[in-house]
């Protein structure tokens, strides 16, 4: 059920490998060490928006060379021996190497030499071991790591620590809901967002929210999913794209199910623009839907849409649902959806596809209103399949009524005849889809100039050379050597 | 838990007509309320009806229902609303987050209401009353924290609730002893920091010092810096005087509580004081007197008392000794009982006339000066003295680096050039010999005699007599002399303006008057300082406006301010006007919300003048503050104004509000500082250099840094002199740097005067006071020094008016450490300094090879006899060498001039005062050897890390916290909280005989004063006597600053 998750993307997609494919440990502890630093650097000045970026970048590239042995000695260096989350998280990282996962020698490595750590960093060797245990499946272990994580991360109210442990949240989450009993978190994650509100942890707010959402949806609480998302405080923006695109993903299936088919079409339409190119399951997934809604909007998807590399096997049953839509034929839709309906519960899509039934015959009606200017409705009801003419009768009537087809009835004749078509771009329909078009590239750039960041004063940094730099900054280094004692005593 | 996984069935419930089942699904809707809110909110309103309900029984249940869902959607106001509507059963005592979030709400709105309630109180009788449940809670929460111990969160929660009653309570129901003296000391620095309301937190120390005063061992030191703060001079005679009485640790105590009020200069303040000690003693004694059964005993003991004192302390105040000397004369034995007492009292009194300390800071910084006289030689060199401005701001430089030293060589050694000053340039070259001799109190008069109108009439005829300009800055620079101090000089003063017509003349001595007699409120004063403002006399009336302000400062002088307004809206030259509302700022230091009605009036006025003064108004009034309201009406006025002169007093009187919080200064002009404005910009700079003065902070150092090299001259001029207040006194390391750039702003040929003059100033700045003086602008218990802002609001007037610059010299401190004994003299004692000496040592005098680097230039210009050179290095070596002197010759005979004018008397000081650096202080002696052996050996032994400070020792306000005090040893100190300022020692060795450090100051005053007398007129004699007595005798004894005067 990684599908969802971007960075577990190449995994679904089966390409992952395990993570023994041995590249030299000393590479992987170095990259770590040195997210340490930046996570340190980051606390000091500070700056958060360092951690969200760059901090979950560099981890995600170490993330599929760690092992069992790496994790260990990564834990060795940066925590200190007598801090009881080392040995806890030792421990763990023990009974999944004696697992079977990997049997190599936990090597003996230099100890680490600080005596106390910082809690972004001690939080982020959960983190790190979290990952770990997840890659390798160990869902159990990775509950009871999680559950320590989160006992540790109420102890501390620092905004510093907000990146990292909305990433806890989200492997929390997960293994969970890989041990299947995701409905015994749900409250205890409704308080963690309660507090994440309260002290104003953007992060995780918009973190827990999306957890919460998948809760609710992965039970089919629709109704409830709604209510949350619509009462819960948000902030104006997202601060991390990635829980947007998740956000509008939730928010497309919800609407969906409210029949709202326009307003989820735009959601998991920005979902799937927005999502990164990476993330392939998660694109997947959005994809079914996305397909699903344009069809119940009466919508025909381009062929070529199917045929994005890595999507074309697991959009495989779509793309065949959508050529018996296509094509009006009620038949070969009945033949599909029998033939893939394993699939299509797997997707939890199934009752959306009996929706799609309606259309099928709507399309055929459509098919049969622009071929024939006169018919009957007997000959319909044949076409379309349907039990009997009264029966077409009705759905013709309504379709007529929709602005579905544009025809009139004759009930004494027993025929539906089609008026003459008008030319479409004597219309001003032309120019409200050039304006539609025009509209949406223009949001696209606002949001595109809203996304850019300047430094605040970067315009200042120019007026100083490098070397006069170098030379003050040597001195100011070697001033504060000096001062360095108790700088912040006098109030 | 939830054992259902919607909460819609319970919701249903409610609509249901028993009212039992609707407590039955409310209670169950409680439980499950924190993972089903968003579904309840949706059915919110009949839980509200349930609540308003009055008939159901379970109205608060229901409103606790109500207030949790309204939390979990974030209206935190309508969730206090109805929790506190539910009652007991929301519980205060719960560790939920709920509780805790709706707590801290709780106590926001009541400060809030509180606030408003106590404020409104005075403008339209209140408003609605304080919810009653509120305050429960409010006072539940309170009684919670003391019974858990946590008094400061229960004094911060009193505090910020107004409520004096419970404050009171908290404190006293701390436990005696030294749990209480905490929470005092904690209530104490709480409500001078952290309240912004004047009145309140006047309330609050009234209470705080009555309450702190019953406790065992209270802090004598901070109680009466408090008392001081009220103004309540009797309460501090009391305590003074129970100190001297109770022993000899309390009695040191007395001297050192003594010195620490001088430090603040609040001269009105400290002379009612020392002149209520008498009369407490008197009352003290009374009683004791009684039961002695001698009736004369107390009239007997004060003239005794009288008659110890004349012999030490001729400023007493007289009025009681003739009162007393007249009642009768017997009693010897009662004079001998309070003979030591008497000798105390006499003591402590010339500590708080100021007579003790400032003697002690003039002798340290005689001793310690360290001002680089070819620094100014550098300046006097690289500037064409034909430019007046430049030539003044030199003197002002001299005067600035040598403040408070009575060295005046630099002077003496240019006579000739220091006479080109004329006319208004005469009037301040005389004014900077006032700041040069600043605080030398015995001697100052006679020493201004030469200049002075009407003093020593035989003498002063001669030299400088009969120039008004001399006059005028001789009046002025006794001010800067007795500034603050000014019992003695006053009389002279005032008879000199009475007895003066001319406008200069009347300039200086309205000036003088004012600073000898600054914020005494003196009526006499006052009345003549008006007539000459009446007088409507452009540059006399500006000096007069400016007097007025410092005679009445900080008292607001209503009467005055009315007046001198009116007359400044009448008047038609802007120099009185821009005199009077300057005036009328200072006489609003520090008044806050009292100053408020003059604010308003001034800041709306049509004359931009008068809205310059307003400015000024607002960053007196709310000094060091951090007042949010000011410092927003500064800000728009800083962007609004339609007058630039009125912009820049805006920004730069932010420098003054933002005072106690340098670190934000920086932060809060940051964006003002890239005005496209000049004026603002420049407003900008100095207001950083106000506001950051001496504290080398390097967000301040680099806004400013930037500006140095703007387009504008007199934003130059403004960063220089910005960037020097900010380093003075910084570490070497980080001023070298600076100290380039103004030597570069110096020497260049092309730049512009604004420029050069600012670049002079500030390098007076910087090694201000002989390199011992910092910007003082708070006392070392944390007040603002009042002198120090004054003088800094006064010195900003330069932009008008340079004369006005040496107003600089009054925020001068010396940096100095002095340990006294209780006699008041200076033991041999010795402190620790735990860091590199080099770090905080004295910056290496400048070498005199940049003079003769400059002596070459002329040998570059010839360009001929180089190219001669050239040419004849390729015939032959013995020819090249003779053509290398003949080139040579030129250069030097153009460079003998100058060289042997300055250089033939300086080389014969320059060994004396070489040499009389290093036997007088041994400490910085062996710094300074340590930084030259640093420069020397480059790879030489590693530094020490700590060494030792003798007394009196040079602790530059970095160097404090490495300092450490003794705590073992012979002397220790009283009082232990910073190593810095004047320390009183108590002696664990009573029994054996003193060494003290040979007084040099005193010393050097005297000779010079008899020498005054005589060979005044001799102006021509006074270079070639200054040698000899230089390098006369310089092992002991300094050098006696001979007289002398220049002709203009």
């Amino acid at each position: 059920m990684e599908i969802d998750k971007p960075e577990e993307a190449p995994k679904a997609n089966g390409a992952a490998e395990p993570a023994a494919a041995a590249p030299p440990a000393a590479t992987v502890e170095d990259k770590l060490k040195s997210v340490v630093a930046l996570v340190e650097k980051s606390v000091k000045a500070k700056d958060t928006r360092l951690l969200i970026g760059r901090l979950l970048r560099q981890t995600a590239s170490v993330r599929k060379q760690l092992t069992a042995s790496s994790v260990k000695c990564f834990l060795q260096q940066t925590l200190p021996a007598e801090l009881e989350s080392r040995a806890f998280l030792s421990s763990h990282i023990e009974q999944a190497a004696s697992a079977g996962m990997d049997a190599e020698e936990a090597t003996t490595s230099a100890q680490c030499e600080v005596s106390a750590v910082i809690p972004e960093v001690e939080l982020f060797a959960y983190l790190i071991v979290l990952i770990f245990l997840c890659d390798s499946k160990q869902y159990q272990l990775a509950r009871g790591v999680a559950d320590h994580a989160l006992s540790r991360l109420a102890k501390f109210n620092r905004r510093t620590l907000d990146v990292i442990a909305a990433r806890i949240y989200f492997y929390y989450g997960l293994s969970y809901e890989q041990g299947g009993d995701l409905a015994s978190i749900r409250s205890s994650l409704l308080a963690l967002h309660r507090t994440a509100v309260l002290r104003h942890d953007a992060i995780g707010q918009e973190t827990l929210m999306n957890l919460l959402l998948r809760n609710y949806l992965h039970y089919n609480l629709y109704d409830q999913a709604e209510k949350f998302r619509s009462k819960a405080q948000k902030a104006d923006q997202f601060r991390s794209g990635q829980q947007y695109c998740r956000y509008l993903y939730y928010l497309g299936r919800i609407r969906t199910i409210q029949l709202e088919y326009t307003e989820a079409k735009d959601c998991l339409q920005q979902a799937l623009r927005r999502a990164p190119s990476i993330a392939h399951g998660f694109r997947i997934s959005v994809s079914k839907w996305l397909i699903l809604v344009r069809l119940l909007l009466g919508e025909i998807p381009d062929r070529q849409e199917f045929a994005q590399p890595g999507m074309s096997a697991a959009l495989m049953a779509y793309f065949e649902l959508t050529q018996s839509v296509k094509a009006g034929n009620t038949l070969t839709f009945k033949q599909v959806t029998d033939r893939f309906s394993s699939v299509f519960l797997a997707d939890r899509t199934h009752n959306l596809i009996t929706r799609l039934h309606q259309n099928v015959i709507r399309i055929g009606l459509r098919r049969i209103n622009l071929a024939y200017s006169r018919v009957s409705l007997a000959e319909i009801a044949a076409k379309l399949h349907l039990a009997s003419a009264e029966d077409a009768e009705y759905i013709v009537a309504k379709a007529i009524r929709d602005g579905g087809i544009d025809a009139v009835i004759d009930h004494e004749g027993g025929f539906m005849a089609s008026r003459e078509r008008v030319d479409v771009y004597s219309t001003a329909e032309p120019q409200a889809a050039f304006h539609a078009r025009v509209a949406f590239c223009l949001d696209l750039h606002n949001e595109a100039i809203k996304a850019m960041r300047f430094e605040p004063d970067a315009h200042r940094r120019k007026a100083e050379s490098s070397e006069a730099r170098q030379e003050r900054l040597a001195a100011e280094q070697e001033l504060a050597k000096a001062l360095e004692e108790d700088d912040g005593d006098d109030f | 838990m939830p054992a259902v996984s919607s909460a819609a069935g319970l919701l249903a419930l409610l609509d249901e007509p028993s009212d039992d089942l609707k407590q039955h699904a409310l209670s169950h809707l409680n439980k499950v309320v924190h993972d089903y809110w968003f579904q309840i909110s949706g059915s919110i309103g009949s839980v509200e009806a349930l609540y308003e309900d009055d008939d159901f029984a379970h109205r608060e249940l229901a409103a606790l229902v109500a207030s949790k869902v309204f939390y979990h959607l974030g209206e935190l106001d309508d969730a206090l609303n109805y929790a506190l509507g539910a009652g007991s059963l929301f519980d205060v005592e719960e560790q939920s987050e709920y509780v805790t979030t709706l707590i801290a709400r709780c106590l926001d709105q009541y400060f809030e209401k509180r606030v408003r309630q106590a404020e409104g109180k005075r403008a339209e009788e209140g408003e609605a009353a304080i919810d009653p449940r509120l305050t429960a809670i409010v006072e539940r929460m309170l009684d919670k924290c003391v019974s858990a111990g946590q008094y400061e969160q229960a004094i911060g929660v009193a505090l910020e609730g107004r409520r004096l009653d419970k404050l009171e309570e908290v404190i006293l129901r701390a436990a005696a002893g030294e749990e209480r003296t905490r929470v005092l000391k904690y209530a104490l620095r709480v409500c001078q920091q952290l309240i912004i309301s004047r009145e309140f937190r006047q309330q609050v120390l009234r209470l705080v010092i009555r309450l702190y005063e019953t406790v065992q061992s209270p802090d004598w030191v901070d109680i009466c810096q408090c008392l001081m703060f009220l103004d309540d001079a009797p309460e501090v005679a009391r305590i003074l005087n129970r100190l001297l009485q109770a022993g000899e640790e309390e009695e040191l105590l007395a001297y050192q509580i003594g010195f620490d009020l001088v430090e603040n200069e609040l001269q009105s303040f400290l002379a009612d004081v020392a002149a209520r000690l008498e009369t407490t003693t008197q009352q003290q004694q009374q009683p004791a007197a009684a039961v002695a059964a001698a009736a004369d005993a107390p009239v007997a003991a004060a003239p005794a008392v009288e008659g110890a004192m004349d012999t030490d302390a001729p400023a007493a105040a007289p009025a009681a000794a003739t009162a007393a000397a007249a009642e009768g004369d017997g009693a010897a034995a009662a004079a001998a009982a309070a003979g030591p007492l008497a000798a105390k009292l006499s003591k402590l009194r010339d500590i708080l006339s100021g007579k003790t300390p400032i003697a002690l800071h003039l002798d340290f910084l005689y001793r310690h000066n360290h001002a680089d006289l070819q620094v100014l030689k550098n300046i006097k060199g690289s500037v064409d003295a034909r430019v007046s401005v430049c030539h003044s701001a030199t003197i002002a430089a001299n005067a600035l680096m040598h403040a408070g030293t009575t060295v005046d060589t630099f002077l003496r050694t240019n006579l000739e050039w220091l006479a080109k000053a004329t006319n208004w340039a005469k009037f301040s070259a005389t004014a900077s010999l006032g700041v040069i001799h600043r605080g030398h109190l015995a001697q100052g008069r006679a020493l201004m005699a030469p200049y002075l109108p009407r003093g020593g009439a035989a003498a002063a005829a001669g030299a400088g007599g009969g120039s008004p300009y001399s006059e005028g800055g001789a009046l002025y620079a006794l001010g800067l002399i007795y500034a603050n101090h000014g019992q003695d000089i006053r009389p002279f003063l005032l008879e000199s303006l009475r007895g003066t017509s001319n406008e200069v003349t009347q300039h200086g001595a309205c000036l003088g008057l004012g600073l000898a007699a600054l914020g005494t409120d003196d009526e006499e004063a006052l009345e003549d300082i008006k007539n000459v403002l009446y007088s409507d006399s452009a540059v006399a009336g500006e000096a007069a406006g400016i007097s007025l302000g410092l005679l009445c400062c900080g008292s607001g002088g209503e009467r005055v301010a009315a007046e001198a307004l009116a007359y400044a809206h009448d008047t038609q030259h802007e120099k009185i006007i821009r005199g009077v509302a300057l005036g009328l700022a200072l006489m609003q230091y520090g008044r806050e919300e009292a100053a408020e009605a003059l604010i308003e009036q001034m800041t709306r006025d049509a004359d931009p003048i008068i809205r310059y003064g307003g400015m000024y108004v607002i960053g007196m009034a709310y000094r060091g503050t951090d007042n949010n309201a000011a410092v927003q009406k500064l800000l728009s006025f800083a962007v609004s104004d339609v007058s630039d002169d009125v912009r820049r007093a805006a920004v730069l009187c932010l420098g003054f509000v933002l005072m106690n919080v340098p670190q934000q200064c920086p932060r809060i002009v940051a964006l003002l500082a890239e005005s496209f404005n000049p004026h603002v910009r420049y407003g900008a700079a100095m207001a950083v250099g106000l506001a950051c003065a001496g504290t080398g902070l390097k967000e301040a150092v680099a806004l400013l840094e930037p500006m140095l090299t703007d387009p504008t001259d007199y934003v130059r001029q403004g960063a220089l002199i910005a960037m020097a207040l900010v380093l003075v006194q910084q570490p070497e390391s980080r001023v070298a740097h600076f100290r380039k750039r103004l030597d570069k702003f110096i020497t260049e040929k092309h730049e512009e005067v604004m420029c050069k003059m600012g670049a002079i100033i500030a390098s007076g700045i910087l090694d201000s006071g002989g390199r011992n003086t910092t910007i003082g602008l708070r006392s070392r218990s944390g007040y603002f020094r009042r002198t120090s802002v004054i003088g800094l609001a006064v010195f900003t007037q330069y932009w008008y008016w340079y004369p006005l610059l040496y107003f600089m010299s009054l925020a001068f401190q010396p940096s100095a450490l002095i340990a006294l004994n209780s006699d008041l003299k200076m033991p041999r004692a010795a402190f620790t300094c735990g860091c590199k000496p080099s770090i905080f040592a004295y910056p290496p005098p400048l070498a005199a090879e940049i003079k003769e680097t400059k002596s070459k230039v002329p040998t570059a210009v010839l360009s001929t006899t180089a190219k001669a050179a050239e040419r004849q290095r390729k015939k032959a070596a013995e020819k090249e060498k003779a053509a290398g002197g003949a080139s040579a010759a030129p250069a030097a005979a153009a460079a003998a001039p100058a060289a042997e004018a300055a250089g033939g008397a300086e080389a014969a000081a320059k060994p004396a005062a070489e040499g009389d650096k290093m036997e007088t202080d041994d400490a910085a002696a062996a710094a300074a050897a340590a930084a030259a052996g640093g420069a020397k050996k480059p790879a030489a032994e590693a530094e020490p890390v700590s060494f030792t400070l003798e007394n009196p020792a040079r602790v530059v306000p970095g160097q404090a916290r490495f300092v450490v005090l003794p705590t073992t040893g012979r002397w220790l100190p009283v009082k232990r909280e910073s190593p810095l300022g004047i320390l009183v020692m108590r002696d664990t060795q009573p029994g054996e005989p003193q060494e003290l450090v040979s007084a040099q100051g005193d010393a050097a005053a005297a000779p010079a004063a008899a020498a005054a007398a005589g060979a005044a007129a001799a102006a021509a004699a006074a270079p070639v006597a200054a040698p000899p007595a230089a390098g006369g005798d310089m092992d002991d004894e300094p050098p006696p600053p001979a007289p002398f005067a220049y002709q203009g």
